[in-house]
């Protein structure tokens, strides 16, 4: 489904993604590891135009999005979460989860900030991420993990097919990170296609079907969970740092 | 929407719409102008709240557009003879053809030098101006007086305003509470977020820039009429784009009722200051001060911190 070909990214004199190529099958979570300023989080970036490429392409179902704006990416119906949590605290608890619907430019912009069937359909994410009581919150109620939550349900509502989460575990306690990993497999489930950024490996080796991992920028492994705890360069990686 | 929420304003629309009756009874042709100049004020305060509120753009040129939208109106008058009242509309597509060009340029960088970039419009618009010989350079055009007795002169620019008055609140309104203004309250805060929810982020400032010079367009041809001169020194002055500026940040800006709350409690304000001191420099310390003391007890203005505190009365609470 995501295709990533000869991917280089730049800043100044630094190389942060160096000539990364990997596939991600549809209908699969890959899990992308890796000590920090791998250039992980940096690659996803890129996927989502965030940050322009160098070199290289990138494809999702075999067209180009690596020359297309953000918004346009979003539009194909590629979703994504980010490593620090971005909820508007300025919109409300339903406004953050119905974002995605004032996306385009077209007449829909003219209906009502959030109509009756984004008000359903908001419901039915809250339920299915066990935050409905919270609909009625102030965006300065919510913890740390209650608006990863939310940031995770404003992707989900928007239906994508192909979905970026960028360390949904980071910052959570135990049991909401098991109702975040228990999310993650119906969404497999669903057919959705996922790929994850995280540092916690047992969540890592548990959920995915394949692994990547980048050090220096640059792709230095990738195969099964299996394979992946038992290779060399990896382990070395991760206790040199 | 509950009764009591409108009754006040309705109320309130009903008084202003009625009172120009007294002029059968007494001459009250200054009042009139106050209310006048209100109106006028609540059209150019909502619509920069448009950009400036809910957009996060803190423009300090918005009389640019005012100005387009006079000279549109004024040069038609004199040269083809065409009531301003009939161009309106057109002087404020033309604003907002206007804005629509300056948005796509200005609108790429935000914050200190967005107000750098707004204050640039107004110096070079200025300049253009002073030297246009078409629309008469520095010297400016003067417009046909109407030919209406004194007592009833203003009233056309009275309901004219009025009526875009209402019309620029609505619109504040209806972009509040609409997928638009969804849309542009998400930009406000955070781009990139906006843009990763698929939100087109470029086409959403720059109609929201558009919209609102559109407005304040149309609020510049009536504007001509009733001063029956225009010149460049008139309209493109930091001043008039500070007072808005304060007007709305007075009211509150992000909220509907903000700008309106703001616009009368200034005017109102400025007139007592007259009265009691007159034309003088206190007249300035004075409003500084006004605005220092509230924005310390109402740091989102007035409307926006009673609103945080719950607080804020029903007929004043419409987003």
């Amino acid at each position: 489904m995501l295709s990533i070909k000869n991917v280089t990214k730049r800043f100044s004199g630094i190389v942060a993604v160096n000539d990364c190529s990997f596939d991600v099958e549809e209908g699969t979570i890959c899990s992308l590891i890796g000590p920090n300023g791998a250039g992980k989080s940096t690659l996803f970036n890129c996927v989502s135009r965030v940050y322009s490429i160098d070199s290289g392409n990138i494809f999702l179902n075999n067209k180009r999005i690596d020359n297309l704006a953000t918004h346009k990416i979003a539009n194909l119906g590629v979703g994504r979460s980010f490593q620090l949590t971005r909820v508007l605290d300025e919109l409300s608890v339903t406004e953050n989860l119905v974002l995605h619907t004032a996306s385009g430019f077209n007449f829909h912009l003219l209906k009502r900030a959030v109509t009756k069937d984004d008000e359903v359909k908001a419901e039915q994410v809250m339920e299915f991420l066990g935050i409905s009581h919270l609909r009625h919150s102030s965006m300065k109620e919510l913890s740390y993990g209650q608006k990863k939550l939310l940031d995770l349900g404003s992707v989900l509502m928007a239906d994508p097919s192909f979905i970026l989460l960028d360390e949904p575990a980071a910052g959570v306690n135990p049991r909401l990170l098991e109702t975040i990993l228990d999310r993650i497999s119906l969404l497999k489930d669903q057919g959705k296609t996922i790929l994850l950024v995280e540092h916690n490996m047992e969540m890592v080796m548990g959920i995915s079907d394949k692994v990547i991992v980048m050090a220096a920028g640059s792709i230095i492994a990738e195969g099964k969970p299996s394979e992946i705890q038992s290779n060399k360069e990896v382990l070395e990686v991760y206790l040199t740092g | 929407m509950t009764n009591s929420k409108y009754l006040v304003p309705l109320l309130a629309l009903l008084m202003l719409t009625m009172f120009p009756l007294v002029q059968f009874f007494s001459n009250q042709n200054y009042i009139i102008h106050l209310l006048l100049y209100a109106f006028f004020y609540i059209i150019m305060t909502s619509s920069w709240n448009i950009i400036g509120g809910y957009g996060g753009f803190i423009s300090i040129g918005h009389n640019a557009f005012l100005c387009v939208g006079a000279y549109v109106a004024g040069y038609a008058a004199v040269r083809y003879g065409i009531s301003p009242f009939y161009l309106i509309g057109l002087s404020g597509l033309v604003a907002g053809i206007f804005g629509f060009i300056v948005g796509l340029i200005t609108l790429r960088v935000k914050g200190p030098s967005f107000i750098i970039s707004s204050i640039a419009l107004i110096m070079i618009m200025r300049i253009v101006f002073d030297h246009w010989d078409l629309v008469g350079g520095a010297s400016g055009i003067t417009l046909p007086f109407n030919s209406l007795p004194v007592q009833w002169s203003k009233l056309p620019h009275y309901y004219s305003f009025l009526f875009l008055a209402l019309a620029a609140i609505y619109l504040n309104w209806y972009v509040r509470h609409s997928k638009f203004g969804l849309a542009l309250r998400a930009v406000s805060h955070d781009e990139t977020r906006s843009a990763v929810a698929g939100i087109n982020v470029k086409m959403i400032k720059v109609t929201a820039f558009a919209l609102s010079a559109f407005l304040i367009g149309s609020a510049g041809a009536v504007w001509a009429d009733y001063l029956t001169y225009i010149r460049p020194n008139m309209f493109l002055v930091i001043l008039i784009a500070a007072n808005i500026v304060l007007m709305v940040i007075l009211g509150g800006k992000g909220t509907v009722t903000g700008p309106i709350v703001g616009t009368v409690i200034f005017i109102l304000f400025n007139e007592i200051i007259l009265t009691f001191f007159g034309a003088t420099e206190l007249n300035i310390l004075l409003t500084g001060l006004l605005l220092v003391i509230t924005l310390l007890y109402f740091p989102d203005g007035i409307v926006g911190s009673l609103k945080n505190k719950n607080i804020l009365p029903k007929f004043l609470d419409w987003g």
